[in-house]
């Protein structure tokens, strides 16, 4: 079974060798470009679990994308990947083979209670782990094998003539340690395998006052309908002073055929569970309304703001004049919503039309506002009429998952500190005493054994020591 | 900000103390090391009561949290418990040889800590994904961790130096000789890997609870977990050679060592990669 450990160690070699050769899998590269490429809204990116918004997860926003031989050992999207499953399960299979194999081994250290007079022992101990007693053997052999009684687990004891063997053990269950902590590494695979076979990841945004029934799974592996719906009722932002941010906050609704079965508020750190899911705040963005909205401003400040709508009029007083917008365009000739103004003044009539995107459109056609006066959303001076699209609302990102393999990894976590606290802390220790008569005194002598905590074993033998020069019974 | 100012003496502090620990193995006088010793000491000192006040400051500026949450909070925290292990290593097993070789890298980490540009020594109020109390369990943690794996790094160096003893010439021959016998090492080797591995364990699984919480997902493979996972694999094949082939003196040393460089690309490397750990 040597040959299963070295095994062993040529898998992680090969695993590790394979992955840095590894190509890419093109589904992340898309979406890593679509993450730094999307412009208006911070969508979730289906690899990561939020946003590229970098102050919701603490990402650093300005790293370079890696190259192309680190991105390989990033083991990205493990999970899905063939080679993974197989090496897992070689692992698994090797570790149970290993186990089973030396399991019995174990067991039988265990089982076996060592005999008490072992005279090989006594040759090779230091001449100050002997004392020479004035008490009778027999009683001497008494107190001991009572004391030994109160401290070790299991004991022996054997007399012959003139002299008596007395055998004391404990943390022989400390040989199993090891099992446990291999039994917990395949409780936590099977619980990943669980998670990976029957739980999903997915995202959904829903802006403010709406609500979904369907999640997008992640990678690109469809949609996954629920059987509720959710509604987001409010998103709040909360900032520190600096503009950090604080908190990120949505109450959402949860509607089981129309009715609300319950609401509550999702948090970062704080996610809330239903229907055997998990929602958590894992993103956020700004969704226009729909209603542009066209805004005056005199000498860059806003003095009127007004609704888009085809024969909407309003007044400007201190020119007398009367605004109506003649007509609402949603894409003007390819550069996008437009509404033509047609405005009554004193001093005649004057037609403009206002781009929202005027920016935009002024920066790619340079001196168009000189040659197409029409197009000049300040023509009628002092005035400048633009576009917005007002009222932004807030949308939710919300992160869904479940995962039934959960509590079979925290038992294997739970149970892997328990192996540890066996394997690393407790030890097997074994105390041999040999009581012979010399003359008319009694000679005492104490060995001791111990499969891993030599430091331990010589302490205690030290105090074994003290116990036996010691009359007295509290002694130890 | 006063913890800062306290915390760069601190770092020449630990120079010193270094210094002294150099002098004594080159001496071979043991004054020097006594000198080592009361010099960290006060470092230490210093230190503990500096990341009090800068978490007491935290609270005053109304943005409380433990001072565990930026880069630089952590380079410091990881020399803090690089020297207070060590300083207990000494006291228990009373040689000071080892100080020579992990005081420096506290040092280290405190003046990258102090003197690099990128690197914000200001308190800062958690982003909401840091909102959590599992930010501290599992920093302090990890940092014990590695701090234990420090420690069995530099008694890796130790071993490997100790492996020249009688190729070198008379001066240096003292220094060698005041390094502990190999079996020695190798125990307090074996022993700094467990306190490690069973840290690094207990700070792989808070983080997985975390981000449990945070992240939706317990396990996301980001670079840095990834990267704990390998370091958590090579010692836990550190200590399977041990057990199983009997691996002492130097193979345990070149593991420690290859160990601590898994360790370093955990804990800095992965900040070059995009992750949802990265420091800001
Ligand atoms: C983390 C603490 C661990 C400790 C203390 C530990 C300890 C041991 C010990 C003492 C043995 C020898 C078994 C015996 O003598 O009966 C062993 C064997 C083995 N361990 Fe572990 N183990 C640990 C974790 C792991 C992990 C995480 C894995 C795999 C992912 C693993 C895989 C194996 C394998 C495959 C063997 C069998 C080697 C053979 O018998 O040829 N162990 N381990």
């Amino acid at each position: 079974m040597r040959k299963n450990y070295e095994l062993f160690f040529i898998l992680i070699k090969i695993a590790v060798q394979w992955y840095s050769h590894f190509p890419l899998q093109s589904e992340e590269v898309s979406h890593f470009v679509e993450k730094k490429s999307c412009p208006v809204l911070f969508r979730v990116g289906e690899t990561g679990h939020c946003s590229f918004d970098p102050d919701f997860c603490g990402v650093h926003p300005g790293h370079p994308y890696p190259p192309a031989g680190l991105r390989g050992l990033q083991l990205f999207n493990v999970y899905h990947s063939a080679w993974f499953m197989i090496l897992m399960a070689l692992l698994a299979a090797n570790l149970v083979v290993c186990s089973l194999d030396r399991f019995p081994m174990a067991w039988k250290r265990f089982r076996q209670v060592s005999e008490p007079d072992r005279e090989d022992l006594f040759e090779k101990i230091p001449s100050d782990q002997v004392i020479i007693k004035e008490t009778p053997l027999r009683s001497e052999t008494d107190r001991l094998e009572l004391l030994l009684k109160k401290k070790a687990g299991r004991v022996a004891r054997r007399d012959e003539a003139g002299r008596s063997y007395l055998y004391g053990e404990k943390g022989a269950y400390s040989y199993f340690g090891v099992y446990i902590i291999h039994l917990s590494v395949l409780i936590i695979m099977a619980g990943v395998m669980i998670g990976f076979l029957f739980g999903f990841e997915g995202y959904v945004d829903i802006p403010e006052g709406e609500s979904a029934a369907a999640v997008a799974l992640k990678g690109g592996r469809g949609v996954k309908n629920l059987d509720f719906a959710v509604r987001c009722d409010r998103f709040f932002i909360d900032f520190y002073e600096n503009g950090t941010p604080k908190t990120y906050r949505s109450d959402l609704t949860f509607l089981k055929a129309g009715r609300a079965v319950q609401s509550s508020a999702v948090l970062v750190n704080h996610p809330v569970a239903f229907g055997g899911m998990r929602f958590y705040q894992a993103n956020y963005g700004m969704i226009p309304t729909g209603d542009p909205v066209m805004v005056v401003t005199q000498d860059d400040k806003k003095i009127k703001d007004v609704k888009v709508a085809i024969g909407m009029a309003f007044d400007l007083p201190e020119k007398k004049a009367k605004v109506q917008m003649v007509r609402v365009e949603e894409d003007l000739m390819g550069m996008g919503p437009a509404v033509k103004l047609s405005i009554q003044s004193p001093a005649g009539e004057v037609q403009l039309w206002v781009f929202q995107a005027i920016e935009q459109i002024g920066q790619a056609n340079p001196g168009l506002l000189e040659q197409v006066p029409i197009f000049n959303p300040g023509l009628f001076k002092p005035y400048v009429f633009s576009l917005v699209q007002a009222n932004n609302r807030y949308y939710t990102g919300l992160q869904v998952a479940q995962d039934p393999g959960v509590p079979l990894v925290a038992v294997g976590a739970a149970l892997m500190m328990i192996g540890f606290m066996v394997v690393f802390f407790c030890s097997h220790r074994q105390i041999w005493i040999r009581l012979d008569v010399k003359g008319d005194k009694t000679r005492i002598s104490i060995a001791g054994k111990s499969n891993r905590d030599a430091v331990g074993l010589e302490r205690a033998i030290r105090k074994w020591l003290d116990a036996v020069k010691l009359n007295k019974e509290s002694a130890a | 900000m006063i913890n800062t100012i306290i915390l760069s003496w601190t770092t020449f502090i630990y120079f010193a103390a270094f210094v002294f620990y150099l002098v004594r193995m080159v001496s071979g006088k043991e004054f020097w090391g006594r000198l080592g010793t009361v010099t960290a000491l006060i470092g230490l000192f210093a230190h503990t009561a500096a990341l009090i006040l800068r978490w007491i400051t935290s609270y005053q500026i109304g943005i409380g949290h433990a001072p565990l949450s930026n880069l630089y909070e952590s380079l410091i925290f990881f020399a803090w418990s690089i020297v207070a292990l060590y300083l207990v290593i000494e006291w228990r097993t009373k040689n000071r040889s080892l100080g020579t070789f992990v005081v420096p890298v506290a040092f280290l980490s405190m003046a990258f800590a102090s003197l690099s540009p990128n690197i914000s020594s200001r308190i800062q109020p958690l982003i909401p994904a840091l909102q959590s109390n599992w930010l501290t369990t599992h920093v302090i943690t990890c940092f014990l961790g590695y701090a234990a794996f420090t420690v069995a790094f530099a008694l890796g160096l130790m071993v490997l130096l100790k492996g020249m003893e009688h190729e070198n010439h008379a001066r240096s021959q003292r220094f060698i000789r005041l390094i502990p016998e190999p079996g020695i090492l190798d125990e307090l080797i074996y022993q700094s890997a467990v306190l490690g591995f069973v840290f690094l364990t207990i700070g792989i699984m808070t983080g997985s609870i975390w981000a449990h919480y945070a992240w939706g997902s317990y396990w996301s493979w980001d670079p840095k977990e990834t990267w704990s996972l390998i370091t958590w694999l090579v010692y836990a094949i550190m200590l399977h050679a041990r057990y199983i082939r009997g691996w002492r003196g130097k193979r345990m040393a070149v593991m420690a060592i290859v160990g601590f460089i898994c360790v370093l690309i955990t804990y800095l490397g992965v900040n070059y990669l995009p992750g949802l750990h990265s420091y800001q």
